[in-house]
């Protein structure tokens, strides 16, 4: 068989105090398309970045063509073939699309002049090829993530690019751009071009991948032929075992209503009403961008109310800042840790007693010592996993991060806790306890709002699941009555058509 | 344990230069080294108190992610009005019973709170309208850069107020307050103030946290715009109290005092550790950088270096020690 046309061999890569890659191995043959596939936080995007030459690795050798190769930076990568679409589609948008091929182009003939003109006919093949049928000279801001996309792609088409490298292509892509994505694919197979596919969609790999490499916590399980698996099989390398995230051992009867939404309509919302009980888990569906994050946007002062009323415990609700919602019992732990939620130069402890430090002091001088002794029950009951309260909260591990924001919300104690997204990036045993902590919150006679992408598991820890479409409630389902399948067809309806909706519990 | 090797680390550069101090200095006719003499020591700590006093307060609005670019302008308008006041509104008052010298102590005292609330109300609109109208804060101490500096030169018509040598009350107040031990003690106090404000009280942690990450401070529901406002009020109030400081020091009011202050705070406040993206820094960072500053000019003056000669070394120090601290803060 032919030299690989890329290989990483035994490469290594440590973040801070995480280990994002151990020994990882990965060979791509001329011509396929070959998935690089685990879990959030497994290192498939940071095995993706080194092979692009935008990290570099602590050990380890990339060969092309079977020859050492050094990747040093992005043009160096440029210059072997190599092209990278990030997940992140790092575009310039005051740009035009023309001088966002070009700029950093090696193959945009040098000592030519940028006019519009030389720029136009330069691109005019790779948006052609691309399926962007865009002039070269719109601005790459106004265009839709799709038409991004395809932006980036024919970047990497008119880089003469032998492999790119694709990062959570569909992360952000409604239904027809993904399948426009697909039909690309299809065709750059056919010219020749490798295409590595960094995804956990189970789906995808199998419509358009030729073989797939595993990656867990930063090591390499596996490569399989697709053709010669099936999605049991890929999902159980991915977590290592038959991964059962425990039910809830009872549902307990719901209390009072603790928060009523009622035509709540926002620059996102269209027409939200829900109502959330106490000792009620209340899970959000819907896809990225349908207005979950906006839920709580709105429920929390973030997002300006056009139309509709918020009643909390029965009385109406107005939040104008998180600071308002806070002080009347309301707690959002934001979908991203890192921009939203932590302060990462700021320690474990001074993160965690923030938004509570007004019952913490005297003459607004801190009390250390009764600092401490708050936090420790929550650090226990959270198994929070740090070298000491002072290490700063950049130097812990994804899950232990989202703990340590979890642990302000305890903190806090209030009587809704809205939780976008909390366990996104982190690690099995860290999910299970967050888990465990929302069943004990719901023990506790708190309302909780669970946003999560991980369909499954909202099945096993909601009581109801409201289901959002493009800024519009869909359906409610019972935990107990709703699939996956059912979920999913809500979450891509886009009509305002309720299915049949659960009566509210006594 | 990274944030003591830092500190360690600007610990190491101020006793580096200290040494080389020691060992450059020039000798006196006893064959004392004059560097070492006590005159001299206390001389760096009153050249330094100025700047000092107000880089405490600029470590604070450099936490913040801010800057602050009218601290010398505020300063002028402090000293101006300080000089004014003392001058003009009690001219040829002389004291000489017990009962007149209380009469003085409350003039100099209205003198100097006058100016200084002025300044600190200059520094807390500068907050407002940072937090307020969420302009950026180099843009806004510019303007009030500009606008203050024309304020107090308007005020003086642009004159230097001087303040005599004679038996009124503004010679008296500055008698008392160019002594070297009201001066260095003045920064003392300030010092281990802002130290403890930021070390042990919540606005202190509140500092921190907005500069390290502003928009999950929201997020935590912390008082964003309150805690701007006071930072630029304090350090409003720090450089009116330089600026009375200054009019005692020079005898004068002088509109066109402190220009460039606001570049020698910074520096101090950098080589002292602060990021200017604010969200990590200390305030024995901030007073270690002032000292590497203060050490730096004297021993070089004492070596009859040309001043302009000065200001490269003192270029190249900035860079050096912003780019050690830099190495550290990447991993």
């Amino acid at each position: 068989m032919a030299a690989p046309l890329l290989e990483a061999r035994d490469v290594s890569k440590r973040f801070g105090g995480v280990a994002a890659l151990r020994h990882a191995q990965f060979s791509l043959r001329p011509g396929e398309v070959h998935a690089l596939i685990g879990e959030n936080g497994a290192g498939k995007s940071t095995l993706a970045k080194i092979l692009a030459g935008s990290v570099k690795p602590d050990a380890g050798r990339i060969l092309i063509d079977g020859q050492p190769a050094a990747i040093a930076s992005p043009l160096d990568a440029q210059r072997l073939g190599i092209g990278i679409i990030y997940q992140e589609l790092d575009l310039f948008p005051h740009l035009t699309v023309g001088e966002n091929i070009v700029i950093g182009n090696l193959c945009f003939p040098e000592g030519r002049l940028t006019s519009p003109r030389n720029v136009d006919a330069f691109c005019r093949p790779f948006l052609e090829q691309a399926g962007l049928e865009c002039g070269a000279r719109r601005m790459a801001g106004s265009l839709s993530i799709g038409e991004r996309q395809l932006l980036a792609i024919a970047r990497a088409l008119s880089m003469n690019a032998r492999a790119i490298l694709m990062d959570e292509p569909t992360s952000s892509l409604f239904d027809d751009a993904a399948e426009r994505l697909f039909g690309l694919i299809r065709e750059l197979k056919d010219r020749g071009v490798s295409i590595v596919y960094v995804s956990h969609k189970m789906d995808e790999i199998f419509r358009v991948c030729d073989r797939a490499t595993v990656l867990r916590d930063g090591e390499t399980v596996e490569t399989v032929e697709v053709a010669a698996t099936n999605a049991g099989e890929i999902i159980r390398l991915m977590v290592g075992r038959n991964l059962q995230i425990a039910a809830r051992p009872y549902r307990r009867p719901l209390g009072e209503v603790v928060l009523e939404a009622h035509g709540l309509t926002s620059g996102k919302l269209k027409d939200v009403s829900f109502q959330l009980h106490r000792s009620e888990v209340l899970g959000v569906a819907g896809l990225v961008g349908s207005g979950r994050s906006e839920l709580g946007a709105a429920l929390f002062g973030l997002d300006r109310i056009r139309a509709g009323a918020i009643h909390l415990r029965g009385s109406p609700l107005q939040p104008a800042s998180p600071r308002d919602a806070i002080r009347r019992g309301i707690g959002l732990l934001p979908e991203d840790r890192r921009l939203e939620g932590l302060m990462m130069r700021m320690s474990v402890i001074e993160n965690s007693t923030l938004a509570v430090l007004a019952r913490m002091q005297k003459l607004g001088f801190i009390r250390r010592r009764q600092e401490i002794s708050a936090l420790g029950p929550v650090v226990r009951q959270l198994a929070l996993n740090c070298p000491s309260l002072a290490s700063p909260a950049a130097s812990l591990s994804g899950g232990n991060q989202q703990k340590v924001l979890l642990a302000r919300w305890l903190l806090l104690d209030p009587d809704v806790f809205f939780l976008d997204d909390p366990t996104r990036g982190i690690d099995v045993g860290a999910k299970q306890d967050i888990y465990r902590i929302i069943d004990g919150l719901a023990a506790a006679g708190k309302g909780v709002m669970l946003v999560s992408s991980e369909l499954p598991d909202l099945l096993r820890c909601c009581d109801r699941i409201l289901v959002l479409s493009n800024g519009r409630l869909t359906a409610v389902y019972d935990a107990k009555e709703a699939t996956q399948e059912t979920i999913m067809a809500s979450a891509t309806s886009f009509g305002p058509h309720m299915r049949k909706p659960v009566k509210d519990a006594p | 344990m990274l944030d003591l090797l830092r500190r360690a680390q600007s610990l190491a550069a101020l006793s580096g230069i200290l040494v080389l101090a020691i060992l450059i200095s020039p000798v006196a006719s006893d064959g004392s080294r004059i560097f070492l003499q006590p005159g001299n020591l206390t001389d760096i700590l009153r050249q330094i108190s100025l700047i000092g006093i107000i880089a405490l307060a600029m470590t604070f609005v450099i936490l913040t992610g801010g800057i602050d670019l009218s601290v010398g302008s505020l300063l002028a308008i402090s000293t101006t009005l300080t000089a004014m006041a003392l001058t003009r509104a009690w001219p040829h008052a002389s004291y000489t019973s017990h009962i007149l010298r209380a009469i003085l102590a409350s003039h100099i005292l209205r003198a100097i709170l006058a100016a200084v609330a002025v300044s600190t109300l200059a520094g807390a609109v500068n907050g407002a309208v940072i937090s307020a109208l969420r302009i950026q804060p180099f843009i806004v101490t510019l303007a009030s850069m500009i606008g203050v500096r024309g304020l107090a030169k308007w005020l003086s018509s642009n004159e230097n107020i001087d303040i005599g040598f004679g038996r009124d009350v503004a010679a008296e107040f500055a008698a008392v307050f160019r002594q070297k031990a009201i001066v260095i003690g003045s920064y003392a106090c300030a010092a281990a103030l802002f130290w403890i404000l930021l070390a042990r009280t919540v606005f202190g942690r509140h500092v921190r946290a907005i500069g390290d990450n502003e928009k999950a401070a929201e997020y935590a529901g912390l008082p964003i715009r309150g805690t701007k406002i006071w930072v630029y009020s304090l350090s409003g109030l720090l450089s009116g109290f330089a600026g009375v400081l200054y009019a005692a020091e020079n005898h004068q009011g002088n509109p066109n005092a402190g220009v460039a202050y606001e570049l020698d705070a910074i520096a101090a406040v950098v080589i002292g550790g602060t990021p200017l993206t604010g969200g990590k820094g200390s305030i024995s960072g901030t007073i270690v950088g002032t000292l590497i500053m203060g050490v730096l000019t004297n021993m070089l003056r004492l070596k009859n270096v040309d001043s302009n000669v000065e200001m490269m070394i003192k270029a190249v120090i900035i860079v050096l020690a912003v780019a050690v601290q830099g190495r550290d803060s990447d991993k």
